[in-house]
């Protein structure tokens, strides 16, 4: 099914050792730190999440979210403090509010729901992250490449469509 | 309106055209809302070109000369090949070629299209639209073989592009339409040469900051409590719109509007585009509004956007081709 | 463009032409290496534009890894610095006090980790090797968009306030005030001592807890730089680090120093109310002294109990008592504050183990107080005929509870933490039972015995010798108290034992005991006024339990004492004293130095439409009314960068963490991506 979307819409299916690209954006007290103890406790994880570090996930501007997403990320992913435990006390609860309402509008725009993954992380929970980070990884690795430049592209952003017949 | 001027040189008077796209004529009409100010402006200058209102050929355009046409205000996004070709057209022929209104500057109302397909519009369009009577099905082909020979109209593009996605574009004039007051100024500074130095980042006929700034009600500085739409509840007067709960794009929407329509007791819907320097005005929306939820638990807070009928169209609606995804998948 | 707050040195905003960066990439002893192939990873590094030098070393943490840096910074007149190594947790300040003896400045320099979450995770070499790669390659990006910045240095006022008199506070003021310092010691009751001066006995030393506390409170009175009030509300506190200017209510006493028939006025008052001192199990008067050898050594007047009868003033003549005093307010100016406010024991809910039904079953506190000498009842413990020979103690009340199997308190929730000191204080004060009366059968009803503290497991074998029966109970199924209808003692507790493999027990008790947990103390004001992050289990939550764990998130206020967390004398004298240590290194370099990484409005930019206004949890963001814009305190600002995403015209930046420098390392780590 999916195979059949990404045809119709012009993009080449996921090409051979294609691998997920997934951006993280971690909050510095807690979710890094747990993402540390994975580290120091020698778990081992894909290497297909790229941690961008922030001192807390208040700091997480949707933006951020959709420019990765635009420019090519597979998946993305926040992580904070849980609620309560907050280090700048309430950072997390505007986090809480802002990634449910951003997720509903990157699925009204087709990007499906377990490429964005928000969860909360604790400094102690190294565990939990490589779970996270697996199991993320390889959902996205079976809803295939996003692929969102490479379509705008062949949409005519930024360069107009130079007259392709359409419904081609 | 004015004499047509196919002399290069011509009278002194500065030539100016208005050319429109994928639009619905308002930014035309826009024009003319300067009013009596319009014969101030016939004095000096000629129109052109103007689709709407006079009669010009493309033929006439392609035989003036490059950077003839001085200022062309160009409305309406690029939706298919014949708005592009005059785009590119009116590029080669103008000295400025200014994006105007917000469907040339974001996409407008027309990008939101590009949360469809193709094939998606022309179902709705041509077949599944209740008032439709199309039993064969037809659909629009670019070319047509007909008693009259071969027969060619404009080819749909899938994407509404900006202006800006096909022609390099010296002004953006933001605004669904431009308001009138705004858009004098920007012709007295136009015509006295006061622009400031070409940049298609730059926006002019309005201000740098968001319309909260125009708008007369007061803040509480308190957090939402609930969503409502517009006809769900009496708004009360002089208190901000956002803060009773009516989903308003003005804290992140650009100003020069006046604040019409909040002063009319609706909420912007956030036809002038982003303010400041930013490029996404939905996700700019969402990181606000999200940061001001009376939630104390996550269940609290889906709740409440639950409550969001459709946040595409509330946050992007004048702005989906300048957003960063640009469209639905 | 994002300025400097402060003075700032150093070149101004380097874009790629300018950029001069140095990379060096730690093989840290094989831990790195060994997995990521570093020298390729330097290799590729150093084709990259705007970088003049990349290397690797074995640990760049060390004094020739670190003297490489110094020695390219000055050679190469590199302006960027990136080291690639263990996490930033561990070594960030390190290399960045490097940088900056090389005279660049320390915030231009940026640390890509490329151990615990690279080499240490990942299986697959060549992936390791790509993502550090990548990992660089972002840092690269992001330090181009990086500008010099300055810790904010803010000046302290040489003066403390610590918030609590009891043995936290008490200590904290004394360590302060023998370091040079100034305190002020306000305290909320009319006398000082807190929950100690209600203790009998200390473990495990068996001292007079009241001897102990005197020894202490002497200390801290007599010292010249200590002023200590009491009956003293706070109102309001303003200001900043180094500059708190605290507003007091002191509550008028009624009572002065003027008065020497204390014994007289208090006999002579009609009034009388629920002594809290006792916990309810006796009476005071509306005049009165919390207990024998208190301090200050002056009757104070429960203004809520006292009708003003003047029977007391009659009673001395007149002198010493002043029914009309009033309430004073004065402001507190400091450089810090110390919050000592310290816990109460939890409160079992109505039918708890039939707690508030049976009229024999008391805390643990209560107790105590029964076996205090100078107590309500001169040491006894009561009963309508004769003294009780089978007393049950449950542990566990209140702490360690189990969603579902625990009635939940009043906030919807179950006190699920173990309140640490009660096992301890139980053993105790059962042993000081058995001392007293050798004929009393007593049984402990436990789930685990947690006599932690040194010392404190003798307690648990002396008492095992001593005859005490143990019974251990299942969590999930906790005993049940009940009326005793048949036999002579009132009371019946009934569980399973899970030590002889589940065999149901029926224990009659003349006087059951719960082993109470703790909760903090309320002071869900304090906790606005100073923005303290509080945790999920209400307690006030520290910035790092083992790096910092006397320091709140905001700057310049600590924490001594059971505020934090359940503990016991000992360690609460320990968490006062590292408190107050932290609080005088502070006072004693005149100036605080904080991170950099605040929030600043551009002001062309800002609208006023006051959105920020709400979002910042430390009151850090005014609107100035007169440009119509948002204003962030650089004092008061703690770097989260809420209101930085929260801004929809984007007008405040977070310097460290603005727009363009995490974009940078966005759009970097996904080069290439776009075309997989």
């Amino acid at each position: 099914m999916a195979e059949a979307h990404v045809v119709q819409q012009g993009v080449t299916p996921a090409a051979v050792g294609w691998e997920p690209r997934i951006i993280a954006f971690l909050c510095y007290w807690c979710s890094y730190t747990g993402a540390d103890a994975a580290g120091t406790a020698r778990l081992k994880y894909p290497p297909n999440v790229d941690i961008i570090r922030v001192m807390c996930s208040g700091r997480i501007d949707p933006e951020l979210i959709t420019t990765a997403f635009a420019h090519g990320a597979d998946g993305v992913m926040v992580c904070g403090c849980h609620i309560g435990d907050c280090h700048y006390i309430s950072g997390n609860h505007k986090t809480m509010a802002r990634m449910p309402l951003l997720k509903r509008t990157l699925v009204d725009l087709g990007i499906e729901p377990d490429r964005f993954v928000h969860e909360w992380v604790s400094a102690a929970e190294g565990e939990k992250f490589a779970r996270l980070v697996r199991e993320v990884t390889e959902r996205v690795r079976r809803l295939g490449p996003l692929g969102w430049p490479q379509r705008m592209r062949e949409r005519g952003v930024g360069c107009g469509m130079s007259l392709e017949p359409w419904g081609a | 309106m004015s004499e047509k001027t196919d002399k290069a040189g011509g009278n002194g008077k500065l030539k100016i055209g208005m050319y429109w796209a994928a639009s619905c004529g308002g930014c035309d009409i826009s024009l003319l809302e300067i009013g009596p100010h319009i014969l101030e402006l016939i004095e000096v200058a000629d129109v052109v070109l103007w689709p709407c209102a006079a009669d010009f050929k493309y033929q006439d355009v392609v035989n003036y000369p490059d950077q003839f046409i001085d200022v062309c205000f160009f409305n309406g996004g690029v939706r298919n090949s014949e708005q592009e070709e005059i785009a590119r057209l009116l590029r080669r022929k103008s000295k400025t070629l200014i994006a105007y209104g917000a469907c040339a500057t974001d996409g407008g109302i027309p990008a939101l299209a590009n949360t469809k397909t193709v094939e998606g519009i022309f179902a709705a369009s041509y077949h599944d639209c209740p008032s439709l009577d199309n039993p064969a099905h037809v659909e629009p082909q670019p070319i047509t073989q007909s008693e009259y020979g071969e027969l060619e109209i404009p080819r749909f593009y899938p994407q509404v592009l900006r202006l800006s996605d096909v022609v390099e574009v010296d002004y953006q004039i933001p605004g669904c339409p431009p308001q009138a007051e705004r858009v004098w100024e920007a012709i007295l500074a136009l015509v006295g040469g006061q622009l400031p130095a070409r940049n298609s980042a730059v926006k002019v006929a309005c201000f740098d900051k968001s319309v909260c700034d125009e708008c007369p009600r007061e803040k509480r500085k308190v957090k939402i409590k609930e969503f409502k739409r517009p006809h769900e509840a009496m708004a009360e007067a002089e208190w901000c719109l956002l803060e009773q709960g009516f989903i308003c794009m003005g804290p992140a929407t650009r100003s020069g509007c006046g604040a019409l329509c909040v002063k009319a007791n609706l909420p912007c819907r956030g036809c002038y585009g982003p303010s400041g320097e930013v490029q996404d005005q939905g996700a700019a929306m969402i990181g606000a509004l999200g940061s001001i939820l009376d939630a104390s638990t996550e269940e609290r807070a889906r709740e409440m956007i639950d409550h969001i009928v459709d946040p595409v169209g509330t946050f992007y609606r004048f702005t989906m081709a300048s957003s960063d995804l640009k469209g639905r998948r | 463009m994002v300025e400097t707050p402060g003075s700032c040195s150093g070149s101004g905003n380097e874009r790629e032409n300018g950029a001069r960066i140095g990379v060096f990439i730690c093989h840290c002893g094989g831990n790195i290496s060994d997995v990521v192939d570093v020298k390729r990873v330097a290799d590729e590094i150093g084709k990259l534009p705007g970088v003049v030098f990349s290397t690797t070393q074995m640990f760049v943490c060390s004094d020739p890894g670190q003297g490489l840096i110094e020695q390219k910074i000055k050679e190469l007149g590199l302006n960027r610095v990136i080291v690639a190594a263990c996490s930033p947790t561990l070594h960030q300040l390190t290399f960045r006090r490097t940088v900056a003896r090389a005279g660049l400045n320390q915030f231009l320099f940026e640390h890509v980790n490329v151990r615990e979450q690279v080499s240490w995770v990942t299986e697959d070499a060549e992936a390791a090797t790509q993502k550090a790669t990548r990992l660089i390659r972002a840092a690269v990006d992001r330090v181009k968009h990086l500008t010099p910045l300055d810790k904010r240095r803010i000046p302290i006022h040489p003066a403390a306030l610590v918030i609590g008199g009891g043995i936290a506070g008490l200590v904290t003021a004394r360590d302060l005030a023998q370091r040079g310092m100034k305190v002020t010691l306000v305290e909320k009751q009319p006398f000082l001592g807190g929950r100690v001066a209600q203790l009998h006995t200390l473990f495990p030393t068996g001292e007079d807890a009241r001897d102990a506390l005197k020894r202490v409170i002497e200390e801290v009175v007599s010292h010249e730089l200590v002023n200590v009030i009491t009956s003293a509300q706070i109102l309001d506190s303003e200001g900043v680090v180094g500059d708190f200017r605290t507003r007091i209510r002191i509550e008028p006493r009624g009572a002065n120093s003027q008065l020497r028939q204390r014994a007289s006025a208090v006999a002579a008052c009609p009034e009388q109310t629920i002594n809290e001192f006792d916990y309810g199990l006796s009476q005071r008067k509306a005049i009165y002294m919390a207990y024998p050898g208190c301090y200050p050594p002056i009757p104070a007047i429960d203004w809520n109990v006292c009708t003003k009868c003047g029977k007391c003033v009659w009673a001395v003549g007149g002198r010493g008592i002043n029914l009309a005093e009033q309430p004073r307010e004065m402001v507190l100016h400091s450089g810090i504050i110390v919050l000592a406010t310290g816990f109460d024991p939890y409160e079992p809910l109505y039918g708890e183990y039939g707690y508030g039904i049976f009229p024999r079953v008391i805390t643990l506190q209560q107790l105590i107080r029964l076996l205090d000498p100078l107590g309500p009842t001169g040491g006894r413990l009561p009963r309508n005929d004769g003294e009780p020979t089978r007393i049950a103690f449950i542990h566990c009340v209140g702490a360690r509870q189990i969603e579902g199997v625990n009635q939940r308190q009043p906030d919807g929730r179950v006190k699920d933490y173990c309140a640490r000191t009660c096992c301890t204080g139980a053993l105790h004060a059962a042993l000081e039972i058995r001392r007293r009366h050798a004929d009393v059968m007593i049984t402990d009803f436990y789930q685990d015995i947690r006599t932690y503290g040194r010392g404190h497991e003798a307690y648990y074998e002396q008492a095992s010798e001593a005859g005490i029966l143990f019974v251990r109970y299942d969590p999930r199924h906790p005993p049940r108290v009940e009326g005793n209808p048949k036999g002579d003692s009132p009371l019946l507790v009934r569980t399973s034992d899970l030590l002889t493999g589940g065999l149901d027990v029926e224990m009659p008790a003349d006087l059951v005991v719960l082993a109470t947990g703790v909760v903090p103390h309320d002071i869900s004001e304090l906790v606005g006024m100073y923005h303290c992050a509080v945790g999920s289990d209400s307690f006030l939550l520290e910035v790092h339990p083992k790096l910092r764990p006397v320091e709140l998130a905001v700057a310049g206020v600590f924490l001594a004492g059971s505020c934090q967390g359940p503990m016991d004398v000992t360690e609460a004298c320990a968490a006062a004293s590292a408190a107050a240590s932290k609080a005088a290194a502070l006072i004693a370099q005149a100036q605080v130095e904080m991170d950099p990484f605040i929030a600043r409005v551009d002001e062309e930019l800002c609208t006023g439409c006051q959105t920020c206004l709400t979002v910042c949890a430390y009151d850090a963001i005014t609107r100035d009314e007169t440009r119509g814009i948002a204003v962030v305190s650089e004092a008061r600002c703690t770097g989260c960068g809420t209101c930085a995403a929260t801004c929809p015209s984007n007008a405040i930046q977070q310097f460290g963490f603005n727009d363009a420098q995490v974009l940078a390392e966005v759009k970097a780590l996904l080069q290439g991506a776009a075309l997989g």
